[in-house]
This record gives structure tokens, C-alpha cells and sequence, in this order.
């Protein structure tokens, strides 16, 4: 972090896209995946280890947990006298209680944008999974003179369901973004936005203005999209790994491919760690009948049953006998002998008891509620 | 300012010469222990979790890694507005100026750091010891007592008391006779090197003892002797629970093997009495298609391919392939190849072991790495050091590092 970016702020979008049960307590941002993190800590450590001191995370709904998490900032190293980390919960009285989209919520913050000294804007929408070098899109846009930089990846070999997840973007072979649709059903291009947007903080703040005069809601449909003409919207291509979380299905998907080495060494870089908030958990401990294969597991674990293939958080008990596969557990789960699970997803402190079965399919894993006892 | 009930001065400033190479660069307490932890980390958190939020760590021997280590005090919650953690070096003043001469010494050196909290009853702790004590209850025991001083001591067994400070007290747990390794011991409690003194009672003997000449300014050899012989109140605080010295190779490896014991012989796993430490920003550990991990604890940010029994390993560590570690402690960050067999070894930080090396398999009669301080046939790999491709290093070992 030898280069500050002091003329960059940050601003961070909670997504509001649903998992259930998983969402039904917290936002998608606050969601724990690979183990011991949750999905906003990629972006919040990219933010940071690009030496950008002021960041802000609008929230929409449910809050608690990702303020829980997050709290000062401290393990961003976002705690600072000045500026820092600002979790900006919505203004519900301005929007007479509703928020129709991302707009609102950004209309919601106007004053805290204002009142932030720095030239440039990274906006980031929805739970994205990656660990990117924002100086080098800064540099990127600057060098462009964009008014608008889209950071994309090119998903070609995606099925059109996958694509369709994402804002697609039309780029020519200047780099220039010449069509956007957002979630198209039909995709024309396999140039998936990721949700990061690079804009001088004034662009913003006179989109935000005159969207808000007009009544829009949705920042890329009717800010962006529709204001295409007079502006410069380059497209700056991610060739690392990138996916945002918005379904089960790509929960499930996010989490499992930590156990490949070349995602787990892309994404866990010593150059650019990503950081949260610490347990001060023991190591895990292996009983003497433990068999363990090809699992991500976090400290504070303690494993004497069998386990396969499974993304397991922070203080997981696993008994004898038990034999687990395919699955992401997550804090402090409690599973006792003899139980037997395939494809589940559970919400921290799940409990189940003797001898169980749950079977999941991969298409459609098991997803069960925090504290729920089987 | 608030004045404070108690604070806490930990003594760390040794070097912990037994421990060979593993304190050629750092101080004894900032090695490495559990898994996660070092050894500072012990008498920190339990300070925080007895309710004492000011607390000197008086350094001397290599005290770089320590210092950073520390650091503000955020990871045991000791960085406050009014307290919290602070490493105290000996420094030059005015008139005068050396390094700590000795553990009483030491304090008297900081006696203005003190006063400027104006505490109650100051607590001294060694930095060497690992154990979980609630020192708030001992606190009220010693004011209860009103006590001068209270020492905490446990039992140990008849047979080894000979080789520790032994404490001989009345009924009332009333300090009555203090003899250092005695022959024929008359009782077995072991003086644990814990203190709680009255602050005005500290700095008078400390002050005396200062302008003795004869004094080696030692708490244990000259100012409990002191204290006895002008008959203040000295109480005993007796403690039952786990306590260890990690004073050589063989009880450091010994402490971390008493982690991994069915039941363990010291527990870490209670939510109410976390150890706290520095947390680097690690992912889960990875455990491969083909490993086999049993009896062991694993820490964040390790890959392990092999098969680990019965071993501590710690943060950042990779084990490569078909790799058999067993009864062993692999400090952080060290890089173990493929096909590498280790035995009752301590594998220091950043070590490298070439593939298919073997590590304590073999006894030698002419061992050019024989050590001293690697009893019991515990091998010992310093930090950084590199054990080649193939090369077998017998029992008995200590390897040290090329690196300057």
C-alpha cells in the first residue's frame, strides 16, 4: 500500500437479491462464504489494500448483521480519525418509507457524498466475488479520460441462463461501452458488468440529482443505460476471477470452487489479503478417527467424524461416525454421530441431532435456517 | 486520572537460553506456541479476562519481534484511553541509565510508570508460562487478607518439589518459610512466580533492595527473603489447574503435545476464557484429496497433502504429498516438500525440509548436529533454516539456520 489513493472514495451498494432461508436475517452482503468470511469482505479488502481511506456502505434492509461485521472498520484498517468506514443506512423518510431501487439509496446518501472530498467514485453494486486491483482500473479510467468506467468479464462459454444474471455490455475495439442492457433474456454479448462502476464524484452526484428530479429508481436502467449518448463509457476487462452471488445456486457454486488451488491462490494472494473480522478461535482440532479430504475449514472447528468436498466456518463440531459431504456449514454448527448429509447449506448454529439423514442434489442443495435443530 | 486498582507488569525480558535456537532472534515470550498463539499471549488475555486493562511488558533480550508483536494492544483489547498495553525497555536517564540488572531491578526501573497510575496492588507476571488464572479472584483473596503480599503457588509432585521455589505455609495459607530448590523439601507448593503486592509495600522494597549492595535484585533471591525476615503479611494463593514453564526444547514441545492428548491436559476450547493473539489475514486451511489428518490441530492458511498425526501445526504451513508428520509441532510458515518424514521434531518458522527428508527417524552415535538442549530425542529445525533434498537429520538434532 505504498501508493495512497486519497483522490478516491468508495461506495459499496448492499445488494437486496434473495437466498432464502439465508437472506431472511441479513443482507446478501453479509453473507459467510469460503469459511471464515463474508461475501463484502472482497470488495471492502480490494478497497482498501488500493489505499482508498474513505468508504461507504449503503444498506437497505436487515442491516444488523453487516454492521455486526463490520463495525468501526478495524480489520480494513478503516478505522481512521477522518473518513474511514460509514455505514449509511437508508432514509426512509426522504423515499416516504420505499426504496424501488438503487437510486433511492443513493439519494439516501446525497449528503454524504457531498460532503467527501475526493475527485473519483468506485461505486460497487451486488455481492461480488473477486480480488481486483482498483488502482488499476483507476489508472485505467484515467488514461482513458472515461466519464464512465464499467468494470466487465468476458464470460463467453457461459450459458445464456448464467449470462443473463448479469448488465451485459456492448464494447468496440476502442474499449468504448456502446449498449448496455441489464439482465437481458436473450444475451447478445458474453461481456458481463460486474457491478463496479469509476466515475468523477460529480458525474455521480448530477446523476443522482436529475434521476432523482425525474423519479427514476434503478442506476443502470435509467441513469446510465439512457445516458449513454453523451458520454464516455469505456469497459475496463477483469481477466481474474469474478462472479457475484445472487442465487442458491451461485452461493453454492462460490463457495465450492475454494477448493481449487489456483481459485483459492487468485483470490487468497498474500499480495492483496483479503481481511475480516477475527473469533480469536483455537486451531481445529482432528479427533483419532478423523477422515478429512479435500475440505476449506476455519479455525475453531472440531472435526471427528468424516467430511468430503465441504466449505466449512468457524467452530463447526462434526461428532464420530458422522459422515458429511458436498456441504457448506457454517458457524458453529453442531453435528452429532451417525448423521449422514449430502448438499446442504447450513445457516450458523444449525444443531442436528443423532443418526439424521439429509440429502440434498447439487442443482438444488439443502438450505436450512440459522438455530434451526433437526 | 483514575487511579487503578491493579496493574499488571509482565516480566519479558529474558532470553530463555535452554531454548536454543528458537530464541536466537526473538525473546522467549514471543515464541510461538498452540497453533496460533504466542507465548505473551497467556498472561495478556488473562489480564483482560480478570478484569486488568493496564498492563507493562518490560522487555530487554531481542525485543523487535515482541514490540511489533504487542503493538498497540488492539488483539487483547488493551489499546484504552486510560491503560491498556505498554512496553516498557530500559532507557537512559539523567543521571543514570543501564539495562534491568534483574526481575526486581526491572520494576524498580519503572516505578515513575507506575506511580503515574497510581495503582492499589501491582500484579508481576513472568512471560514465560502458559496457564489460564482468573488473577481477579487471587486480587481479592490478597485484599481480603490484607495481605502485604500474595504469592500464588500450586502443588506439584513430592518428587519433583526439589526443583522449584517451595513455599511452607500455616493452616491459614500464611506464608511461613520461602526455600528456592530445596533437598528435602517440607512442602510441596511451588511458588508459580505470580505476585500481587500492596504498591506502597513493592516500592519500599524495592527501593531498599535497590541500595543494597550485596542484592542481586531478584524477587525470588532477595526480596521474599526480605519481605520474611521483617515479618509482613505474606499470604499464599493456591492454584489448581494446568501451569507450565516452556523453559526448554523438551517442555515446550511437551506443552503443545498436552493440546492434542484425549481428553486434553490443557484445554483452549472455552468460549468464556479465549486466548486472544495476533490474527493475520488468513483463509481456512485446505486439506487435500489424499491427506490424513488425526490427533492434530491445524491453524488458518495452511495446505496439508500429507498425513499429520498427533502434531500441532500452526498458521501458513504446507505439508506436501505423501509426507508423514507425526508427534511433532511445526511453527508457522514453514514449507515441508513431498514425502518428507518427520518424528517428534519442533520445526521453527519459515523452515524449509526438502523433499523426501527425513527428521528424527534415525539414531546416531556421531551426531554433527547433536544438541545439549534437544533432550529426549526431540529434533530441533530453527527458523528459516533449509534441510535438503533427502538429507536424514537423527534424533538429538537442533539445525540451525545459514541466514544471518
Amino acid at each position: 500500500m505504498n501508493y495512497i489513493m486519497r483522490d478516491t472514495m468508495g461506495i459499496i451498494i448492499a445488494g437486496d437479491e434473495k437466498i432464502p432461508p439465508i437472506t431472511d436475517i441479513r443482507s446478501i452482503a453479509a453473507m459467510p462464504i469460503a469459511g471464515r468470511y463474508r461475501i463484502i469482505d472482497f470488495v471492502l479488502s480490494n478497497m482498501a489494500n488500493a489505499g482508498i481511506v474513505n468508504v461507504g456502505v449503503a444498506t437497505r434492509s436487515k442491516y444488523s448483521s453487516l454492521m455486526d461485521h463490520i463495525k468501526s472498520g478495524k480489520p480494513w484498517d478503516l478505522d481512521r480519525k477522518k473518513q474511514g468506514l460509514n455505514i449509511l443506512p437508508p432514509d426512509l423518510e426522504r423515499t416516504m418509507g420505499r426504496i424501488e431501487g438503487d437510486l433511492d439509496l443513493l439519494a439516501g446518501i446525497r449528503d454524504y457524498i457531498r460532503r467527501s472530498h475526493q475527485t473519483y467514485v468506485i461505486l460497487v453494486m451486488g455481492a461480488g466475488v473477486y480480488n481486483i486491483n482498483f488502482k488499476k482500473v483507476l489508472a485505467s479510467h484515467k488514461e482513458n479520460q472515461a466519464d464512465i468506467t464499467i468494470v466487465y468479464k468476458d464470460m463467453s462459454g457461459s450459458e445464456e441462463r448464467e449470462l443473463s444474471r448479469f448488465t451485459l455490455l456492448d464494447i468496440n475495439s476502442e474499449n468504448c461501452v456502446t449498449d448496455i442492457e441489464d439482465k437481458p433474456y436473450y444475451p447478445k454479448t458474453s461481456n458481463a458488468g460486474l457491478g463496479i462502476y469509476v466515475m468523477e464524484k460529480a458525474l455521480l452526484e448530477s446523476i443522482i440529482d436529475e434521476c432523482s428530479a425525474r423519479g427514476d429508481h434503478d442506476f443502470i436502467k435509467d441513469a446510465i443505460a439512457k445516458k449513454m449518448e453523451g458520454l464516455r463509457i469505456f469497459g475496463y476487462k477483469f481477466e481474474g476471477y469474478a462472479d457475484i452471488v445472487d442465487s442458491m445456486k451461485s452461493y453454492y457454486r462460490n463457495n465450492m470452487l475454494f477448493l481449487q488451488e489456483d481459485i483459492r491462490k487468485e483470490l487468497f494472494n498474500p499480495k492483496s489479503p483479503i481481511y475480516t473480522k477475527t473469533k480469536d478461535q483455537t486451531p481445529a482440532k482432528y479427533g483419532d478417527e478423523a477422515e478429512v479430504s479435500n475440505c476449506f475449514i476455519s479455525d475453531g472447528c472440531i472435526i471427528e467424524g468424516k467430511i468430503e468436498n465441504c466449505i466449512l466456518s468457524r467452530g463447526v463440531k462434526i461428532a464420530k461416525n458422522a459422515v458429511v459431504r458436498n456441504s457448506i456449514i457454517m458457524q458453529d454448527a453442531i453435528i452429532e454421530e451417525g448423521v449422514e448429509l449430502d448438499y446442504v447449506v447450513f445457516d450458523k448454529e444449525v444443531h442436528i441431532t443423532k443418526g439424521r439423514r439429509l440429502i440434498g442434489q447439487e442443482c438444488y442443495p439443502l438450505a436450512i435456517a440459522k438455530g434451526t435443530i433437526v | 486520572m483514575i487511579s487503578k486498582d491493579c496493574v499488571a507488569m509482565i516480566l519479558a525480558g529474558g532470553q530463555g537460553s535452554r531454548l536454543g535456537a528458537l530464541t536466537k532472534n526473538v525473546a522467549k515470550p514471543a515464541v510461538p506456541f498452540g497453533g496460533k498463539y504466542r507465548i505473551i499471549d497467556f498472561p495478556l488475555s488473562n489480564c483482560v479476562h480478570s478484569g486488568i486493562d493496564t498492563v507493562g511488558v518490560l522487555t530487554q533480550y531481542q525485543p523487535l519481534e515482541l514490540n511489533t508483536y504487542i503493538g498497540n494492544g488492539t488483539p487483547w483489547d488493551l489499546d484504552r484511553n486510560n491503560g491498556g498495553v505498554y512496553v516498557l525497555p530500559p532507557y537512559q536517564s539523567a543521571n543514570a541509565g543501564e539495562w534491568y540488572k534483574g526481575t526486581a531491578n526491572a520494576i524498580y526501573q519503572n516505578i515513575s510508570f507506575l506511580e503515574g497510575f497510581n495503582p492499589e496492588n501491582v500484579l508481576i507476571l513472568s512471560g514465560d508460562h502458559i496457564y489460564k488464572m482468573h488473577y481477579g479472584d487471587m486480587l481479592e483473596a490478597h485484599k481480603k487478607n490484607d495481605a502485604a503480599i500474595t504469592i500464588a503457588v500450586m502443588p506439584v509432585p513430592w518428587d519433583e518439589a526439589s526443583r522449584f521455589g517451595i513455599m511452607n505455609v500455616d493452616e491459614e495459607g500464611k506464608i511461613v518459610e520461602f526455600e528456592e530448590k530445596p533437598k528435602n523439601p517440607k512442602s510441596n507448593l511451588a511458588s508459580m512466580g505470580i505476585y500481587i503486592f500492596k504498591y506502597d509495600v513493592l516500592k519500599k522494597y524495592l527501593s531498599e533492595d535497590e541500595h543494597d549492595p550485596e542484592s542481586s535484585n531478584d524477587f525470588g533471591k532477595n526480596i521474599i527473603p526480605k519481605m520474611l525476615e521483617k515479618g509482613e503479611k505474606m499470604m499464599s494463593y493456591t492454584f489448581e489447574g494446568y501451569w507450565k514453564d516452556v523453559g526448554t526444547v523438551q517442555s515446550l514441545w511437551e506443552a503443545n503435545m498436552d493440546l492434542i492428548d484425549t481428553p486434553p491436559k490443557f484445554e483452549l476450547y472455552e468460549k468464556h476464557w479465549n486466548i486472544y493473539s495476533r490474527n493475520l489475514a488468513l483463509s481456512p486451511h485446505y486439506i487435500g484429496s489424499g491427506a490424513k489428518v488425526t490427533r492434530s490441530t491445524v491453524t488458518e492458511g495452511c495446505t496439508i497433502c500429507g498425513n499429520v498425526d498427533h502434531s500441532v501445526i500452526f498458521s501458513d504451513v504446507s505439508i506436501g504429498e505423501g509426507s508423514e508428520i507425526k508427534d511433532s509441532v511445526v511453527f508457522p510458515g514453514a514449507v515441508i516438500g513431498k514425502n518428507v518424514k518427520i518424528e517428534k521434531a519442533v520445526i521453527g518458522q519459515n523452515a524449509v525440509i526438502g523433499d523426501g527428508a527425513e527428521i528424527g527417524m534415525t539414531e546416531v552415535a556421531d551426531n554433527k548436529y547433536a544438541s545439549a538442549m534437544c533432550t529426549h530425542g526431540i529434533v530441533l529445525i530453527e527458523g528459516t533454516a533449509v534441510v535438503a533434498a533427502g538429507e536424514s537429520i537423527p534424533k538429538g538434532s537442533m539445525v540451525e539456520s545459514q541466514q544471518d
